[in-house]
Order: structure tokens, then sequence, then C-alpha cells
């Protein structure tokens, strides 16, 4: 669907091209597992894909492992040392390479499918609960791990695991009992039945889906008949039972305290349990319900315990991180829900010439052309369109590897995409009304895949970012490439870049690496040019204006900074802004900004964009302070032109397209706006639990 | 009546029995009238012998001891036996190994007529190692254009092949995938299965609906898969009207 509105932006009236046909929908989250030293959140998804949030810079979605076709992900664990493993339903186990973004290696686990996977509290094993019913233990060694010992065979399938905090047992879960494991013998210490006449339907197997051990030998287990039970190990009996629902309750994590734990169900309801002391002097205590959070719609598959906060991750693809009010120390915004569910990263690229989008899948690209309108309208019309916009191009995607990156160039004639190991290019040709597109097959060697991609302004070079850290800049002729230069990391580890500007007029060329500073390079040259100073909040956009070639960049707290890149230092504007300091209700705003462009025609002005704004900052006027409302552009527009002169200030912001993917210029009076709304998303996802509400 | 034939045996004993222990007179008139009619019965043979002799005719009564077999000879006996048997044994195991050999023979013949010739497999053995697990899987997919593109482009660029290969089994591709949908199976039947209690999104989200003041229509009021099938239909219809009236409206009309 696409519509044509006419909207007036503080200086400025713009077309803008409303597009709602890129069909995005977030994959569902599988499995969560918090890093305490790093403060990290690993996400996978059920696609394969591993996301690391940094919890610390507003969290913000820091590296990122594109998936893989034969992935199907079950369980991700934390080790020694910031390792991060992996194990699925292929019966493999994975290691991620966290400085390289790759994935390091792949160890069969020789079990069959693996369905669980826990480190020990040292971080030096790592324990799988198979298919067949055997839990194998990993030793972990710096390089790689290796099967040491299988444990006692159980009778099904071991679908949860969870260590002693002393790391001398294992509890596991599996369908209808839960055994406890002696870990260095090997033998079976423990087994507890469950109960068969549980509530539901009798012909249903109680599955466990997950446990967890306490340090006082309580094994606490939540299972398909929607019921959280505590079990004595030594003796193998019930202690406690607390029914919470009719369906599964889903997963469990106990904080490191050991004093709160958090289950997620199947309705998407979280519920959170407390260590209470039921006597005043606190020597004796009891596990008690104490709050159910709703906010899932589907079920609520796995779910962390961070010292602060209760993180939950489910089919509905939203992560929740659900700050515990008693625990946090300042009651500031940061101790406010925090749902993330749309992109960190930037999945559109356009041609601004030709009017065409680049829109980004897993599994495929697709090129659409915008349609056009001759009518003409005052503000806030809907403009009727005289063309549709078009589907031009479904590009699928070769191999079992998901795409990682992928780039138009501005004037549509190559599209190049990247997965975890190749490099694709290709030609496109426009003729009359049809397109035609061919591979480029000859590419050099080092293209193997790529982390970033962009092309010139001009369209005729092409600048890679390996994940080695290496930065390519290959010139594109009529049929053929020519590798210009390479240059290397500057600061000397290998790290991947995430980010990449080139300056309109082709000479500069600006890379951001993950966690390293901003380093600038001199095209005209070939030779490194200076590093922006560092900052430690991870960079989340970046940009170079025209004329001035001044570098914009975007941090995940929400900063903006502008570095003069002749002048190799911070522009009056942005030092001027930093001692003023930004706005509370811009800071607080908890979606990174993902696209900076510019207006050729106005040179002050600087357009921003993220999940729910869209903000136009126009550096001749002066910088709001935090009494002036910083949302007054609806206000000012049927002000007179006094309040107008008294109250504009430089950040126009307008929050009438939302939520937004994507939002460029396309010429001077064209904006093009990729709305996605979050119906069209919940009606993409699967079958829900069916809620019963009173009075309908 | 029944004419018994007398009891020689039972006669003979008692006789010798009270000869040598010296027994009565009178017994021992008796016995002097008995053995001389005995003599005259019985010509041949002394006493000892007749026993077994007889034991051997009247098989009838059998009143006797068993026959005294000695040790020796028993073991003898059994010996035999058990060495027959062996030997039987051996035999038949015998005629099962050569038959196995044989066989074996054969089937190594066979795959040996199966095989490459020799300098083929030298080749590949020398050759750099690639990874040919992906291609399997590939291949099992059907996704054949992408093997073709990529034979191509090794065939086109031999220099580039420094890779490492590693081979699997088909077999044992297809057990692992197996497993795999097996385990997907379980997960699938337990959380979206017959007992599960699960609901579509749309009326998931028309409960909202309902409670509201004034009711909205359903999330997904439009069923767009409706009548499917008639729709496609009708488009090739129109399609091949069109195309009809073109080529009727082309051909100069003679009036």
């Amino acid at each position: 669907m696409l519509s044509v509105g006419n909207t007036r932006k503080g200086m400025g009236e713009f077309k803008v091209h409303r597009v709602r046909f890129f069909n995005y929908v977030p994959v569902g989250i599988r499995c969560v597992a918090y890093n305490h030293q790093s403060n990290r959140l690993a996400v996978s998804r059920v696609d394969g894909t591993v996301e690391i949030y940094n919890l610390a810079a507003n969290s913000f979605q820091e590296k990122f492992f594109p998936g893989h076709e034969g992935r199907a992900t079950e369980a991700l664990c934390w080790a020694k040392g910031q390792r991060l493993f992996s194990a699925g339903l292929n019966g493999d186990i994975i290691e991620y390479d966290l400085e390289k973004m790759s994935v390091k290696y792949s160890v069969d686990g020789f079990g069959g499918p693996i369905w669980s996977m826990a480190a020990d509290p040292s971080g030096s094993y790592l324990a799988i609960g198979c298919e067949d019913g055997s839990v194998k233990l990993f030793q972990v060694s710096p390089d790689k791990i290796q099967l040491e010992r299988t444990l006692e065979r159980q009778k099904g399938r071991i679908l949860s695991l969870s260590w002693h905090p002393s790391g001398t047992h294992i509890a596991v879960g599996s369908i209808d009992y839960i055994a406890v494991l002696d870990a260095k013998s090997g033998s079976t210490t423990q087994k507890m039945l469950m109960d068969k006449r549980h509530p539901g339907s009798q012909r249903r197997r109680c599955v466990v889906w997950g446990v967890a051990f306490l340090s006082d030998g309580t094994v606490v287990s939540t299972d398909s008949a929607g019921m959280v039970q505590f079990w004595d190990s030594e003796t193998g009996t019930l202690v406690q039972t607390h029914p919470l629902t009719s369906s599964d309750v889903l997963s469990i994590a106990v904080a490191e305290k050991e004093d709160s734990l958090v289950v997620g169900t199947a309705e998407g309801t979280i519920f959170h349990f407390q260590l209470i002391p039921s006597r005043s002097d606190g020597k004796q205590s009891q596990w008690v319900r104490t709050k159910p959070f709703q906010h899932h719609t589907h079920d609520v598959r796995s779910v962390a315990h961070s010292p602060t906060a209760l993180i939950s991750g489910g089919v509905d693809a939203h992560l929740v991180i659900r700050p515990l009010m008693e625990k946090v120390e300042v009651k500031n915004y940061d101790a406010a829900l925090r749902k993330i569910t749309f992109p960190h990263r930037r999945l559109i690229s356009c041609a601004k010439k030709m009017q065409l989008l680049l829109f980004q899948f897993p599994q495929r690209l697709e090129l659409w052309r915008l349609g056009a309108t001759d009518a003409a309208g005052k503000n806030e019309d809907i403009l009727p369109l005289s063309r549709n916009a078009e589907h031009l191009l479904q590009l699928k995607k070769k191999g079992p590897e998901n795409i990682c990156c992928s780039c138009i160039s501005p004037c549509g004639s190559w599209i190049a995409y990247s997965t975890a190991s190749r490099f694709y290019l290709y030609r496109m040709n426009y003729e009359n009304n049809s397109v035609s597109i061919k591979r480029v097959s000859k590419l050099p060697k080092f293209l193997s895949s790529a982390f970033q991609i962009l092309f010139s302004g001009d369209s005729a070079m092409l600048y890679v970012a390996s994940n080695q850290g290496s930065l390519h800049v290959i010139q594109l002729l009529e049929g053929s490439l020519k590798h210009l230069h390479t240059f290397q990391p500057q600061s000397g580890t290998s790290e991947a870049i995430s980010l990449l500007a080139v300056s309109p007029d082709g000479n500069w060329l600006a890379a951001a690496g993950m966690s390293s500073g901003v380093s600038i390079y001199n095209l005209k040259h070939l030779k490194p040019h200076c590093m922006v100073p560092a900052y430690n909040f991870p960079v989340t956009a970046l940009a170079i204006a025209p004329n001035t070639n001044n570098l914009v960049i975007a941090h995940s707290d929400q900063q903006v900074f502008e570095f003069s890149i002749p002048q190799k230092q911070y522009t009056d504007w942005s030092r001027k802004v930093q001692k003023h300091g930004l706005h509370y209700l811009w800071l607080e705003r908890d979606t990174p900004i993902t696209h900076i462009t510019f207006h050729p025609k106005r040179p002050t002005h600087i357009l921003l964009h993220d999940t729910y704004m869209f903000c136009i900052i126009d550096k001749s006027m002066p910088l709001p302070d935090d009494k002036t409302p910083l949302f007054n552009q609806l206000s000012l527009r049927e002000a007179s032109e006094n309040v107008r002169r008294r109250h504009a200030h430089a950040f126009k912001i307008s929050k009438k397209f939302q939520p937004l993917l994507f939002m460029d210029l396309l010429d001077e009076g064209t904006l093009v706006a990729v709305e996605r709304p979050l119906e069209d998303i919940i009606a993409q996802l699967p079958p829900p639990i069916k809620r019963k509400k009173f009075g309908t | 009546m029944v004419n018994l034939r007398p009891r020689r045996s039972c006669r003979t004993l008692p006789v010798r029995l009270v000869v040598d222990q010296g027994g009565d007179e009178e017994d021992s008139e008796r016995e002097s009238s008995e053995e001389e009619r005995q003599d005259v019965e019985f010509p041949d043979g002394d006493p000892v012998a007749e026993p077994m002799a007889d034991e051997n005719e009247d098989e009838v009564e059998d009143d006797e001891a068993p026959e005294e077999v000695t040790f020796a000879s028993a073991q003898a006996e059994a010996k035999e036996d058990e060495r027959r048997l062996r030997d039987a044994l051996r035999r038949d195991k015998e005629l099962l190994k050569e038959k196995r050999k044989r066989r074996e023979e054969l089937f190594t013949e066979q795959k040996k007529r199966k095989l490459l010739p020799a300098t083929i497999l030298e080749e590949l053995t020398t050759a750099p190692q690639t990874k040919v697990n992906e291609s399997s899987s590939e291949l099992k997919k059907g996704n054949v254009e992408n093997e073709n593109k990529e034979k191509k482009e090794e065939k086109m660029f031999p220099k580039r092949v420094k890779k490492r290969y590693m081979a699997c089994r088909l077999k044992d591709q297809d057990l692992i995938d197996l497993r795999q949908q097996a385990a997907k199976g379980f997960l699938q039947k337990y959380l979206y299965g017959r007992g599960s209690n699960r609901t579509t999104v749309n009326k998931f989200l028309s409960l909202n609906n309902k409670r509201l003041l004034v009711k909205k229509p359903a999330v997904q009021f439009v069923n767009n898969s409706w009548g499917m099938e008639r729709k496609q239909n009708a488009k090739k219809f129109k399609k091949q009207w069109m195309h009809k009236k073109k080529l009727a409206s082309r051909r100069p009309n003679i009036i």
C-alpha cells in the first residue's frame, strides 16, 4: 500500500511516499542468555540468527550473526572467558567468534538432536542433553571443546538441563520425570516422577520444559501441565506446587543470588517468584509467586534474569526487558520497560535517482519501484497515484546461509549482497519497462564475505568491509571489477566494521568499528586520514554531508556529534551542542537512530530518524533546553509569527509516520517513509493460545 | 495249561551254593540226582557261561542283574561317539567356511568391476580436499541450478580450488535429517498439536474489538484466499478472450 501525502516539515514542504509494502516479519526469539560479567545479552532466533545486545549501552544490538537454514538452535549459553556456544536440533555445538563475527567451529554432539545445553558454574564444562537420552559433558579448552564423558543414559529425550551451583550434580528434565545425575560418576542419584493425575488432558504426557537447580538442593521444574513444582533432591519428594495456567510453562531462569526466579508461559505471561522470609527472624523462607507481567501475545520460549531486570523473548519476536522496581537504584527513565521489536540496523537501501527501494529479508531481496503522482495538494492531503508501486525483482538467496547485508547503487544499476561466506554482485539493466539482471561471476578471491557494503555516490566505486576488519576499495567498470586498494584496520585489532559512510564527492570514507572508534580514510590518496576520538557507546548511524564534508555520528545513548573531516576536529556546532546538552526527552528515546541524510540545497539541515520519530535538525536555530517542549511542531504551526519566532528551536520532530523502518530524501521536495505497522506483523505470526475474556 | 520251560538257571544256582556250603544230607541226595539229570540234559557249556546265553535267549524275564560292562570299555565307547560327533561338526563347519570364502571372493570381484580404475582413484586421493557436505545437501534439496553453477565456476577457475574437502555418506545425511525431523515433529505436536488450546491470530485480536464501545470489524476481515481457483480461471479466460478479440480485429473484415 502506498500513499503520497503532503506534509509541512518546519521549514519546507515535502511530498511523502508512505510505503507499507515492505512485508517485514521479525523472526521469533528462541533462546536468551545473559552474561553477568559483561552485562550483555545473547539472543538466538528460530532461523539461527544470533544477536548480542549491550544492555549497558541502552540495550543496543551491537553484534549480529546471520542465520543458517540447517541450524535449528535450541540452546544458547555463555562459558568461561566470554565465549558463546549454541546447540540445536542438527546435533552440532557451535562456538561463535565475537571478535571476528563468524562461526569459529562446530562440533558434533554424537547424540542426535541436542535439546538443551548449560555451562557449569565455573564455566569450564558444557553439559548437553540429547534426543537419545544421554547427557554428555564437554570440556572447554582454550581453542576447542572436547567430549569428556557421557553420563548415565535416561529413558526419554533430555529437554532441559541445569547444574547445581557447586558443579557436582546435574538436574535433567525429560518427559514425565526429572532425574538428578552425579557429574563425577555419571550415575543417577535421584529420579522424581511427575504426577500423572495433572489437570488437563490425560492422554498427553507431562513434558518438563525447564529445570533449575538451587544451591540448597531444591529442583524447580516447569512442565506442560502449567505447574511450577519445587522438589527436594535429597529425598526425591515434592515440596511445593504452583499451578499457574492450563497451558505450558515453557522456561525458567533463576537470579544469581537465588532469591528470585522468573518463569515464562505459553500464554505470553511471565511470573516472578520470590523467596520471602516467612518468619520475622528470617530463618525460614518460602517461595511465593509475586508478580505476573503480560507483555507478550504469544509463547514466551525463553527467559533470563539479570541482577536488576527480567528479560523475556518469545514467538512474537519482542524482546522485553522489565526492570524490577525493588532492584533499581535510581528511579529514572532507566527503570522503564524496554520492548525491542524493530531492528537496530538498516534493512532498506534506496536508489534515489531511479526511485527504487531494495528490501533485505533474511532469505531474499526484493526490488520495488515507487509509484508516482501528478497531482499537487495542500498540507495533510492524500494524493492519488497515477502509477502504482511495482515489484520489479525478487532475488532469492543461494545456499543455506542467510543474507547478512545488501546494498543498491544510487543509479540502480548494481546490486550487491553477502552471506557469511560468499559475496554476490549483480548488474541491472532497465529498458522500457523491463528489468534484466546479470550476475558478475568473476569476483576476486578476497571478496568472500562482507559485513557492510556501500556504493559511492556516482556508482563507480564499491566499498566492502570484510569481517577481518579490512576495507576493500573496488572500482566498478562496465563488465569487470578492478581492485584498487585494501585498508587494514587502523587500531591494530582485527575487529569487524559495523557501519560505512562515503562522502558524496567520493573523497572520504568513514568506517565505524564495533567497539573501536570511527576511522576516516582519504580515498583520493588511498591513505588513512584520522580517527574520531573514541566514545564509550557504540555508533548507530553515520553519514558525511555534501560540500562541507562534516561527518555526523549518532551513538546508542542518543548523542549526536558532528566532526569536520578536513579540519580533523569537532565542529563548532557540535561543541555547542555538547556544552548545552541535549534535551532530556531526546535522550530518553529508546530506539536508536538508524539513518542520517542531508538536504542537497540546505547545508544547515540534518535529517535523521529512529523507529518512532523523524527529525530535521536545523543548525542555524537555537537549541532547546529542558524547560521548553521538544515536540512543539504541531503547536507552532497554528501559532502566530511572533510566537513561532520566539519558540522555534533546532529540533523539528514529527511523529506522524510510525513505526518507521527507513526514511530518506529522494530529491528536494520528496521524502520516502517505509512504515511497518505492528498489526501487520502480528497477523503473520503462528497461532497463540486461546484466551478467555470476560464478556466475549 | 502252559508248558513252561524249566528254569535251568534257578536250579543250577542253589545246587552250587549248597555244594559250597556243605549243607543238609537231604539236599545233597536230591542235588546229586538233579546234577545227573542236568548233566544229561545239558551236555555242553559250563554253568558260568550259560547265564549270558540264557539271557540273550529269553528276553521276557529279566530278573538278572544288568550285564557287567567294564569301565574301560564304556569309556572307549563314549570317546568313540564323541569323536564321531566332532568329526561331523568339523566337516560341516569347513563346508560352510568354504561356501563363505567363495562368496566373498565373488563379491570382491564384483566390487572391483564396479569401482573406477585405479588411476583415477590415485588422482583423487592426492588431489586437494573440498567440502562435499554442502553440495550433497544442495543435491538433496534439488537445487540443481546452483550445483551446476558451482561446477561451472570450478571448471573455469581451477587455480582457485585449494579448499578442503570433507566427504560424507548420503545415507548418514538421511539419518541425521530424519532425527531432526522427528525432533521438530515432537515440538510441533506438543506445542501446536491436538491437545494444545490454540486459536487463530484473527480470533485472538478480535477479542479486544468485542469489548469496545463501538464494535470494530475483525483484523483480517476479508479472506483473500477465498475462491482462489475461480479467480485464476477467470483471469485466464479474460486473457484468452482479449487475445481472440485482437486477432479478430486484425483480420480484415470482408463484407
